[in-house]
């Protein structure tokens, strides 16, 4: 009988929550124009204006339900000058025909122009304004307007939109090409003022190669060199930005050594290349993971001068062998191997790190987050100011390497015997 | 009359106490105790709860020395006609005051965070009378609706607990002290008036099946209500890190608008009928409450027809305020520093004026014979 009660009682609740999902703010699927991504430029002539442009997805194209088969296109571009990407939204109804939503935008897209405007941050922070805008959604970085970038990123394969951006930023997050980039993270390190946050850095044009020593990893966006028929976007390497405004980039290298220095990250399997120490000639194929967490000794509140040491337990497995050097029965080579691979990964560590402390001042690998816990207060730790001591503290890196697997097939024929 | 009193056991009692006063884990109050208090927030849950055990237990013992007698008679009883009416008067006006400022912030969440084109009058409208109508159905409805509700609520509670936690990171805790220690402190235990509800809890005494109910079912709802918004407010630090906490109006429904659960992005939906039925129980025993004072002080034997129009008076004095996420926060806060003393000197009073009288030796003897 209780239960019956309770039971009915319960349906009761469950009917008056009808009365509240909708009314006024009732709105049909059929009738909104799903905006996904929103890029802001400056805008040409006024300071105080910037250009929006929206990237809004058609919901019909390439589901499976297609009724009639209909022959529209997956997306809709629309640039155009507005006070702020609030109010541009009834704005872009003049032209779209259906109501605008920012519910499923899944990114915001800054030209680099604009990222590295001292101005940008005022707009920025419209996104925790609005009411439909989340907080993990993702910032990115174009090289060019944004304007440009969206109308010229065609995907072949993955025409939806939303699809496409989902795919592509995930999987530069798993190998280690772009940063992960939430918003909620750029807000949190702006407002904390402390380290540096990485965007994710992109553009569709093909920009000037840098002259390198052939490290192929040592690539930002628009340095990617390749042919064929497929898109023309690339996202490679990250947008530094430092107190809410842009300040550099980095490549793909380096934004895959704050991935490994980060403690806050979960560093994927990382593909990349090293001096071969038997022949010069050759590269070795690596791959690299995180073996275990950092380990931190911080000594911060002492009279000293204050310094970090920072432990990096690393695996790697060496995926090719050019100058077929005999591995499995050598445990010299295989040291010796070793050695010059620690030495390599340890030179590019402290590089980095001397470069955040010489250019930058402060650094992207969210190190102040562990400083935190060595101070009681937050007056303490304020009057510290982790930005103005990060220059001119001593930072060591060691590296804890520890060697995998030679691949899959461990040997291979000595070269000698083979040209016999 | 007699016949008609609507009993209510232990578990219902407990669902209300959780509903009642765990649900501020979800509006403002952690803002408010943020705000001063930073990262360090969390603490003053548990402080304050330690805190809190003091005039509980003492007006467990004033309270629960009468059978039968609700808070309201024994402070007619030990303070006199006069006095006891002005102090209960003061108690409603409180109780009053904070319903109006309580139901308006409910009303701002939902209308900003996810009907923004829903006139307010028509949220606050419906909002009370769905509260209104589960008022006036009595205690008795009202535990066990609150009973029913209430293992769907901590689960859903559960699982943003749960994906907040995944997607946090513990070193936001830190530096542990946030402000200072003393600080810490201080400003907790100004703010000790987030558990006054308690107070008002002691009105519904002779509607509980047992004393030993509803001593259990107080303590049990205390502890329980420290840990849910204690832990909800670390988990927030989790997720946001302080400088930005500070910032946020409704952390709670922030959270559930970041969260995610695989290839499901908007979770709020999924968490809101939730918490706005929790919101209905809440809210229908504040109406109750501010009923069963009315009806006591005015000698009004059937108040629980007075709750349509008090439901009427609060939806309008709630609309007056101009911008109210920033005006009610302000008067919220004010009501909490207002209350706190009351909240903590008038049980130490009550139990020292029982003393003086020889209520207590008065009862044993009663226990003697």
């Amino acid at each position: 009988m209780q239960i019956r009660k309770n039971a009915s009682k319960f349906t009761v609740f469950l009917f008056i929550l009808l009365f509240l999902c909708g009314c006024w703010d009732q709105k049909e699927v059929e009738e909104l124009a799903y905006v996904i991504a929103v890029g802001i430029d400056k805008a040409e002539d006024h300071e105080n204006r910037v250009k929006i442009s929206y990237l809004i997805a058609n919901p019909e194209a390439g589901s499976t339900a297609e009724g009639g088969g209909s022959q529209e296109p997956p997306r809709e571009i629309i640039s155009f000058e507005a006070d702020d990407f609030i109010s541009s939204k009834n704005l872009a109804n003049t032209v779209i025909t259906k109501h605008v939503t920012y519910d499923l935008l899944r990114m915001i897209i800054v030209s680099e122009d604009f990222a590295r405007d001292e101005n940008f941050i005022r707009w920025i922070y419209d996104a925790t304004k609005s009411m439909e805008i989340r907080r993990d959604i993702r910032l990115l970085v174009s090289k060019e307007d944004t304007a440009t970038f969206l109308q010229n990123n065609k995907p072949v394969l993955e025409t939806r939109p939303h699809e496409y951006f989902e795919k592509i930023l995930d999987i530069g997050n798993e190998i280690g090409t772009t940063p992960p980039s939430e918003l909620n993270t750029f807000f949190r390190i702006t407002e904390a003022d402390a380290d540096l946050f990485l965007g994710i850095y992109g553009t569709t044009e093909k920009g000037e190669k840098k002259e390198s020593d052939g490290d192929p990893d040592e690539i930002t966006a628009g340095e990617f060199k390749y042919e064929g028929e497929t898109n023309t976007t690339q996202f490679v390497g990250s947008a530094v930005f430092k107190e809410g405004k842009m300040i550099d980039t980095l490549t793909i290298e380096e934004t895959r050594l704050s991935y490994l220095l980060n403690p806050t990250l979960k560093p994927g399997f990382f593909l990349g290349t090293f001096p071969d120490p038997f022949d010069d000639k050759y590269r070795i194929v690596t791959r690299i993971e995180a073996n275990g967490p950092l380990k931190f000794d911080m000594k911060l509140n002492g009279g000293n001068k204050p310094s970090i040491h920072v432990k990096i337990p690393l695996l790697l497995e060496v995926m090719s062998n050019h100058s077929m050097t005999d591995y499995p029965k050598d445990a010299k080579k295989r040291k010796k191997l070793k050695e010059s691979l620690k030495e390599d990964i340890t030179r590019k560590f402290e590089d980095f790190v001397k470069k955040t402390q010489e250019e930058y001042k402060t650094e992207p690998f969210g190190w102040s987050l562990i400083a935190r816990k060595q101070f009681g207060t937050i007056k303490a730790w304020e009057n510290f100011d982790w930005m103005k001591t990060y220059p001119g503290m001593k930072i060591e890196v060691s590296v804890q390497l520890k060697l995998g697997k030679f691949g899959r097939q461990s040997d291979l024929p000595r070269l000698e015997e083979v040209r016999d | 009359m007699e016949q008609s009193k609507q009993l209510i056991g232990i578990k219902e009692y407990i669902a209300i106490v959780i509903l009642m006063i765990g649900t501020k884990l979800s509006d403002d109050t952690p803002a408010i105790l943020f705000e001063q208090i930073k990262n360090a927030g969390w603490m003053a849950p548990i402080i304050n709860g330690i805190i809190a055990i003091i005039p509980i237990y003492l007006l467990m013992k004033v309270v629960g020395n009468y059978k039968d007698k609700s808070l309201a008679e024994v402070t007619d009883h030990l303070f006199g006609k006069f006095f006891g009416f002005i102090i209960l008067f003061t108690l409603l006006v409180v109780a009053f005051c904070a319903t109006i400022v309580d139901t308006a912030i409910y009303t701002d969440i939902i209308g900003t965070m996810y009907f923004t084109k829903t006139p307010t009058i028509i949220i606050y409208g419906i909002l009370i009378v769905v509260c209104a109508y589960g008022a006036r159905r009595g205690f008795e409805q009202i535990g066990s609706a609150a009973w029913t509700v209430f293992p769907y609520l901590q689960v859903s509670l559960l699982l943003a607990l749960i994906l907040s936690i995944r997607e946090g990171n513990t070193a936001f805790l830190f530096p542990l002290f946030g402000p200072g220690p003393w600080e810490i402190a201080k400003e907790s235990s100004l703010r000790l008036s987030i558990y006054a509800d308690f107070f008002y809890l002691f009105l519904f005494f002779p509607l509980i099946k047992s004393k030993k109910d509803f001593i259990k079912g107080t303590w049990l709802g205390l502890v329980f209500i420290v840990l849910n918004i204690a832990i909800f407010m670390t988990c927030f630090v989790f997720l946001f890190d302080y400088k930005t906490i500070m910032q946020l109006s409704y952390p709670y429904h922030e959270v559930i608008r970041t969260i995610s659960m695989g290839f499901l992005t908007n979770m709020e939906t999924f968490f809101l009928p939730f918490w706005l039925i929790a919101s209905f129980v809440r809210f229908s025993i504040y109406l109750y409450i501010n009923a069963l004072l009315i009806g006591h002080l005015f000698r009004i034997r059937h108040f629980e027809y007075l709750i349509p129009s008090l439901a009427t008076l609060i939806v309008f004095l709630g609309l007056i305020p101009e911008s109210p996420t920033f005006t009610i926060f302000n008067l919220k806060e004010k009501i909490l520093l207002i209350a706190t003393p009351l909240f903590f000197f008038l049980p130490v009073l009550m139990w020292v004026v029982a003393m003086f009288k020889g209520e207590f030796k008065h009862a044993n003897k009663k226990k003697r014979k």
